[in-house]
């Protein structure tokens, strides 16, 4: 019954820089579809009405719900999750940040805010305080008050910019 | 960060490193329960009652079993072959799934394990129940009537524990209340010699946790020799044995794994989705995973709405002498932590402060709502909230600063709270002081006014008993022949930093550097036991055993060296997995070898710590360490709209000494912003017995922007503390003065005083409205 009402179907797209073929149904989401891999469970699921983030990924550079996309509207497309931000084992500038400011506590949010981070930086190198924290508003952390994510995203903007020059 | 310890620099202790789960966390590697996926799992859904009071005539599941892909359905018919299929703390009354009648909007009426959540939803759609409905109570005044409806309609099954001077409790003192808890001290005539006698009503708000990781376990009943349960839950050996009870299994039969939590604040202890998973697991004989959406967790657990009435006798001059309050606590459908809850705010109602006589009723009243239990500030919130307000209006009733009035009476450094209690182990003057300064306050009658917009500023003084109540800890450090630590204890990682403030305090004892301790997984067959991680008693107890543990082993591995070495014990150090004598330096590795042979040996000590039980204490045992929460707030009304601005918020803390100072900031700041949420915006609404909030989008919690413009935490370090280098608890105190220092900030800036949560711009308006209303 579920087969009728779910059609599967082959899905094509980039995780983390490597190209992924999987056989998937028309009904799973994006998160779930990551959560079903070995290496996907990073991307964390919270509310799953698209509000608190905890679930955020990279499509093609742009944060959005991993709860609240369909896989197939990935064909593709980029992705990327917090399990694709080292390289070589080496955390990533943000990831780097967050680590030292412990710009995190229970952890179930930080994943998602990493990315939001991440996208943030990519598309302003150099954000001013409003900004940052109108892009973190966008995700909830329950835990840290904040303070420390607004802090770790500036520091992450410093070491970024110091790693180009 | 106000150091005022001369310690000499440590290798960890007050070191701003990386936490030890920053790398897991920050890459995506840390596993919780809802990361585990067993072979052949199998996934549970609830039905859950559309009504807040029926009785149950019938329920028809047979279609429901005969669907594909179903291999459990679990309702009352099933559960009364369980020996005592219901569970609670105090007082043992919520069913695994309704028996006779459902008591609330959301109560579990039949659950359903398939082969994934589509086909179990699918299935629960299918169970036909047939409900009587009865009238509902939700109203905690009228919840004693003798015409109000009853949730219980039989004796409690429950426990009254020991109290000492002053305190007692009582089972179903009244229709619809599952637990009074009282307590007396001082003259009953001292209301008689009092200047002035003020009596105020506060009412508290009721928040949902918001734990982003949702009440999850995997239960695996699928072998006849034990069960193996996987749960995000703050206390697993007590979860061990209330599985133990309700099941009539042995409990060397339940392992009980706690992996990382993500976030709980109280919510998170005792059974939640644990009987359930476990039953449909023995039914199917599969693994099940039981993972509660975000809404229904809003049906599981709540903090306790509260209406709190304060008689309080003071002196002109600003004593206080006397206080009487009855405080109203609503606990929803099934008591949870309810009466504990009960017995701490009562016991906390009277603050920081000195009187001669103190009497407290504190009800917790069975309402239809979902059930309510631990939250942060467990109570001390609603105290705190009420206490505090009061503080400052009696103040202004008098003509006296609200900072003098309670600088006058606050209890002083090493003075117990009350008779037979521990003594205050910070300088409560020191820290409203800092707050003062911090703030600015001195100068708050030169702030400008913009038009409508009026400013002020208020402080309050959060405050509760910390630590637990009679807590045993027990702690083993195994140190290997590499010199690798291995830390096993029952506090779980919530967040909190357990892991680092812990694993900092065992390699400062062992001469190593925290990156050589491992903190070992929770496991209930091999973890030493525990009673919980709650009550902000991880660095204060379990920081005590661990820290006993650590010296232990310390201990042996001295002892061995002296052995080999041919000395005594006190001629060595041990730094770097090295035995230092004199300006000699002998590896211990070789040495361990020559003695027990190649493969080595493991030195193991255990560490041990409870408070002693007294009689004299009201609550078994004095309180560990007292938790006080400072805070400050300047806030800008606006007079015609009504919103309120909180331009500064200042909290700030006594760490006792700060083991890991980012952990500490992080637990106050966490702890006031959802102070600030609660004081402004965040509530769960309900109408009738239905909540109208109850998901993401609608219920609001802070985000980034709702911070203060100018928001900032000081952690200071008094030194005082009982734990490991002085340090006391964290993590609560700085939530519990934030809603009161606003109000009070409110009542500076524009002359009103709001008496109930949250401060609404509709309340702001309503207030000026009848202060210009003659």
């Amino acid at each position: 019954m579920a087969e009728r009402l779910d059609p599967r179907f082959d899905l094509s797209f980039t995780l983390n820089g490597a190209p992924v073929e999987v056989a998937t149904t028309t009904a799973t989401t994006l998160a779930d579809l990551l959560r079903e891999r070995r290496d996907g469970r990073g991307t964390k699921l919270a509310c799953e009405r698209a509000v608190c983030g905890a679930c955020t990924v990279l499509i093609d550079g742009l944060p959005r719900a991993g709860c609240s996309v369909f896989a197939f509207e990935v064909a593709g497309c980029e992705v990327v999750t917090v399990e694709g931000l080292a390289t070589d084992g080496a955390l990533s500038p943000v990831q780097a940040a967050f680590a030292d400011n412990a710009a995190f506590q229970c952890g179930f949010c930080t994943a998602g805010m990493i990315l939001l981070a991440e996208a943030l930086l990519a598309r302003d190198p150099d954000p001013d305080e409003a900004t940052i924290r109108d892009w973190i508003s966008s995700n909830i952390c329950r835990c840290t008050g904040y303070g420390p994510i607004l802090e770790a995203v500036g520091d992450a903007a410093r070491r970024r910019r110091e790693a180009a020059r | 960060m106000t150091a005022t310890t001369n310690d000499p620099p440590t290798r960890n202790i007050g070191r701003a490193d990386r936490r030890a789960d920053a790398r897991e966390k920050v890459s995506g590697q840390g596993v919780y329960t809802v990361d585990i996926d067993l072979p052949g799992m199998l996934h549970a859904r609830v039905l859950r009652s559309p009504h807040g009071h029926a009785r149950i005539r019938a329920i028809d599941a047979s279609a429901a079993r005969a669907m594909p892909g179903v291999h459990a359905v679990l309702t009352r018919d099933e559960t009364a072959a369980i020996p005592m299929p219901v569970y609670g703390y105090f007082i043992k009354d919520q069913p695994i799934v309704a028996t006779d009648k459902v008591r609330y909007e959301g109560d579990i009426v039949a659950a359903v394990a398939a082969e994934d959540e589509g086909a179990a939803n699918r299935a629960l759609a299918a169970i036909r129940v047939d409900y009587e409905p009865l009238p509902v109570v939700t109203d905690l005044e009228s919840a004693s009537d003798p015409d109000a409806a009853e949730l219980f309609e039989d004796a409690p099954v429950g426990i009254v524990p020991k109290y000492g001077a002053g305190a007692s409790g009582a089972l179903r003192p009244r229709r619809n209340v599952c637990y009074r808890f009282s307590y007396e001290t001082g003259p009953a005539d001292a209301f008689a010699e009092c200047d002035h006698v003020f009596e105020d009503v506060f009412r508290f708000s009721r928040m949902h946790h918001f734990h982003l990781e949702p009440f999850v376990c995997v239960a695996d009943w699928s072998r006849e020799d034990g069960v193996a349960l996987w749960t995000s839950c703050q206390n697993p050996f007590a979860v061990r044995k209330e599985i133990a009870r309700i099941f009539g299994l042995a409990e060397n039969r339940i392992s009980v794994r706690v992996p990382y939590i993500g976030g709980a604040f109280g919510s998170k202890n005792g059974c939640k989705t644990e009987p359930v998973a476990l039953a449909l697991s023995r039914l199917a004989g599969r693994p099940v995973r039981f993972c509660l959406t975000l809404e229904e967790g809003f049906l599981t657990n709540t903090q306790h709405a509260a209406i709190l009435k304060l008689k309080t006798g003071v002196m002109r001059d600003g004593t206080l002498v006397a206080r009487e309050s009855e405080i109203l606590l609503d606990s929803g459908a099934y008591s949870d932590g309810s009466p504990l809850v009960a017995e701490k705010a009562g016991y906390r109602i009277s603050g920081p402060y000195r009187y001669r006589r103190i009497k407290t009723d504190c009800y917790s009243v069975m309402t239809n709502t979902a059930p309510a239990g631990p939250f942060r500030g467990f109570g001390g919130t609603q105290a705190s909230w009420a206490c505090e307000s009061q503080i400052d209006m009696i103040a202004r009733r008098l003509g006296i600063d609200p900072c003098e009035m309670r600088h006058k009476n606050l209890i002083d450094l090493g003075e117990p709270f009350v008779p037979g209690e521990s003594g205050m182990d910070s300088d409560l003057r020191e820290g409203l002081d800092l707050v003062v300064r911090e703030l600015g306050y001195r100068r708050r009658g030169a702030l400008p006014d913009d038009g409508a917009v009026k400013r002020g500023m208020g402080l309050a003084i959060g405050f509760k008993d910390g630590g637990g109540i009679n807590k045993p800890a027990l702690a083993r450090v195994k140190v290997s022949t590499n010199g690798d630590i291995f830390l096993q204890c029952g506090t779980v990682e919530i967040g909190q930093g357990a892991h680092t403030a812990l694993s900092a305090v065992a390699a400062e004892r062992l001469g190593a550097d925290r990156a050589r301790v491992r903190y070992m997984p929770i496991d209930t067959d091999h973890s030493p036991f525990d009673q919980g991680t709650n009550a902000s008693s991880g660095i204060a107890v379990m920081g005590q055993a661990v820290d006993r543990a650590a010296l232990a082993a310390r201990r042996q591995i001295l002892e061995f060296a002296a052995g080999t070495l041919g000395c005594a014990a006190e001629e060595l150090d041990l730094a770097g997995w090295e035995i230092r004598r004199g300006n000699e330096a002998h590896p211990l590795a070789p040495m361990i070898m020559d003695r027990f042979g190649g493969t080595g040996w493991e030195f193991v000590g255990e560490g041990f710590h409870k408070a002693p039980n007294s009689p004299a204490a009201p609550l078994e045992s004095p309180c560990v360490f007292w938790e006080i929460g400072w805070g400050g707030a300047q806030v800008a009304v606006d007079t015609e709209t009504g919103k309120v601005t909180v331009e500064t918020l200042f909290v700030t803390g006594d760490a006792g000494r700060a083991i890991h100072p980012l952990v500490c900031r992080g637990q106050d700041e966490g702890a006031a912003v959802m102070g600030l949420a609660q004081a402004l915006f965040e509530r769960m609404i309900y109408d009738g017995s239905r909540l109208v909030n109850g998901d993401a989008l609608t219920y609001r919690v802070p985000l980034a922007d709702d911070l203060p413009a100018d928001f900032r935490s000081v952690t200071q370090e008094q030194g005082h503390g009982p734990g490991p280098f002085g340090a006391k608890g964290m993590g609560e105190g700085a939530m519990l003065p934030v809603a009161s220092a606003i109000a009070n900030a409110i009542h500076d800036a524009v002359g009103i005083r709001l008496t109930e949560l949250p401060l609404t711009p509709e309340r702001v308006l309503a207030a000026l409205a009848a202060k210009d209303t003659p």
